[in-house]
């Protein structure tokens, strides 16, 4: 098994793309931070603790994470090499698991490594100028949902990757899916129903774990996280029965 | 051993494997023979467990192949030379195989040297040309160091010297006691090569055997002849119930032996320049014995040269 992980692990840490998306899922959110510092608390106070303005940048890192979670899915069927992994490990369970925690140990460090480059951004500026922050605060929740956020929408991405098994079907369902359809059906059904559906919207369910303060007509932080797993595990469970079953 | 039993896949109406089959020895190159689409490629991926088989098994040395412990090490497999990410390098695409069996990092240099790819290991395959890449899929298939090798197609896209390389890489497996099965359809270098065939068409098997077998059972022989006195010997050969095709300077005998033809012409002081007994190609025996089983076929081989008006 540790093998097979080191292999998938070794697969998606040559690749150009791999190295791209990373650097953008990484790099981006951090640099949109820093400008926000810059620009946003010019001169103030920050009103909360700064890991969770970082933390506010979780929808953005989960999607770019989700196209990493697709990539570990479908690059193989891209490229032809599913075919030479399924023939040097034949049992495809040991395989799915491996891509899995590629895919969850990729999107973990990653939001680490998010968090280290924000956090030192954060005390750089704002100390440079005497700004008082404060650097973690209590909210531990918002930081574990930070984490979670970005887990389980690269989870969204691989298992979506391995329905499709092509990538761009997959790219496309990750990125329109939380942005444009969720809202568009969850919007419709509010209106015809004049009632707030909306908030069953699974994945905007998950976004709003990060929120430090919980807006009246919504679910409650473990209701909200139970309808953000419970509609990836169905995703999840999909993928990999397909992978299970499908010729190759 | 590579036993083949009964194996059938089908997918949606189309049976692409019907009840097929055959074993291949150790020791030896098998051919494996059939037209485009008679279900040679699925056959194989059946045999590596990429494709799920509705009936029937395949089993190496008796084991079936998801059953293997480090199937790397008895199976080794070229299915497409195009397996491989473009922007990775040849080492590093070796190297991933290999940790999958803990095999150490070396062992990617060795095959690399052994196909001659030492030079290239840190160019990316997608600067590669076909031979390139069937030769670093070559390297995947002897990566183990397996007792069977299963390879489709691998002298696709190879120069001469390639080819010949290719045949000289399988002789020598065979010869060290491994089971070599290999698809292909050039005819003339495998019947350099092959000790046995086996040829299928439409996804059922047409035969199985020994290379000079399948030769005896479908390809032409015949007797030719050149004689200063060809017509007086064509007319005592047809007499005997033999058939004549003249050509330039003399002619073919059919339906009769060189033996008899010679006697014949002793018999009646005819003077013969030259008596061969002939055998057809491999190839002009495949595509008799293939030729119910053709699924797609050209029409013509003629181009109109008024562009189809």
């Amino acid at each position: 098994m540790l093998g097979t992980f080191r292999s998938e692990l070794f697969k998606m840490t040559t690749t150009r793309a791999t190295k791209i998306l990373l650097g953008l899922a990484i790099f981006l959110p951090v640099a949109i931070y820093i400008l926000t510092l810059i620009f946003a608390f010019d001169g103030g106070v920050m009103d909360s603790p700064a890991i969770v303005n970082i933390a506010s940048s979780a929808p953005l890192v989960a999607l770019l994470l989700g196209v990493v979670g697709v990539m570990c899915a479908t690059q193989e069927y891209s490229q032809g090499t599913i075919r030479i992994t399924l023939v040097a490990t034949p049992n495809r369970f040991r395989v799915y698991v491996a891509k899995l925690l590629t895919t969850l140990f990729i999107s973990v460090v990653s939001t680490v490594v998010l968090f280290v480059f924000s956090l030192l951004a954060t005390q750089l500026v704002l100390d440079s100028r005497g700004v008082q922050f404060e650097l973690i605060g209590n909210d531990i929740r918002v930081v574990a949902s930070f984490f979670l956020i970005t887990v389980i929408v690269s989870i969204f991405g691989f298992s979506l990757g391995l329905i499709f098994k092509s990538g761009p079907g997959a790219i496309s369902s990750v990125l329109l899916w939380p942005t444009i359809a969720e809202g568009m059906i969850f919007g419709l059904l509010s209106v015809a129903t004049q009632k707030n559906v909306f908030r069953w919207a699974p994945i905007q369910n998950g976004f709003q774990l990060v929120s430090e303060f919980q807006m009246d007509d919504s679910n409650s932080w473990s209701i909200a996280l139970l309808l953000f797993v419970g509609f990836v595990a169905v995703f999840a469970i999909a993928g990999a029965l397909l992978f299970m079953k499908r010729d190759a | 051993m590579i036993v083949v039993d009964r194996l059938t896949k089908t997918y949606g109406s189309k049976k692409a494997v019907d009840d097929l089959s055959f074993t291949v020895s150790p020791g030896r190159v098998t051919g494996f023979l059939g037209p485009n689409g008679s279900g040679k490629s699925t056959t194989m991926r059946c045999m590596l467990g990429l494709d799920a088989a509705d009936a029937g098994s395949v089993t190496f040395n008796g084991k079936k192949y998801s059953d293997l412990e480090q199937p790397l090490t008895h199976v080794g497999s070229l299915l497409d030379a195009g397996d491989a990410h473009k922007g990775r390098s040849a080492r590093n695409h070796l190297r991933w195989i290999a940790m999958t069996h803990g095999f150490p990092e070396s062992r990617a240099d060795e095959v690399l040297h052994q196909v001659g790819m030492t030079d290239v290991a840190k160019t990316k395959v997608g600067k590669f040309s076909l031979g390139m890449r069937q030769r670093l899929g070559l390297a995947v298939a002897l990566l183990g160091n397996p007792e069977v090798v299963i390879l489709d197609e691998p002298a696709n896209g190879l120069d001469p010297e390639g080819i010949r390389w290719t045949r000289d890489v399988m002789r020598s497996l065979a010869d060290a006691g491994r089971s070599v099965l290999v698809s292909s359809h050039q005819l003339v270098e495998l019947s350099l090569v092959a000790d046995d065939l086996v040829v299928i068409g439409q996804g059922r098997l047409i035969s199985a055997g020994p290379i000079s077998q399948f030769m005896t059972q479908h390809a032409k022989s015949w007797v030719r002849v050149v004689s200063p006195q060809f017509d007086a010997l064509a007319s005592l050969v047809i007499a005997q119930g033999g058939t004549v095709e003249r050509t330039n300077g003399g002619g073919d005998f059919h339906a009769v032996t060189a033996i008899q033809v010679g006697e014949i012409a002793a018999a009646h002081n005819i003077v013969l320049h030259e008596l061969s007994p002939q055998t057809g190609s491999l190839e002009e025996a495949f595509l008799d014995a293939t030729d119910s089983a053709v699924e797609f076929r050209g029409e013509s081989a003629e181009i109109s040269s008024d562009g189809g008006k």
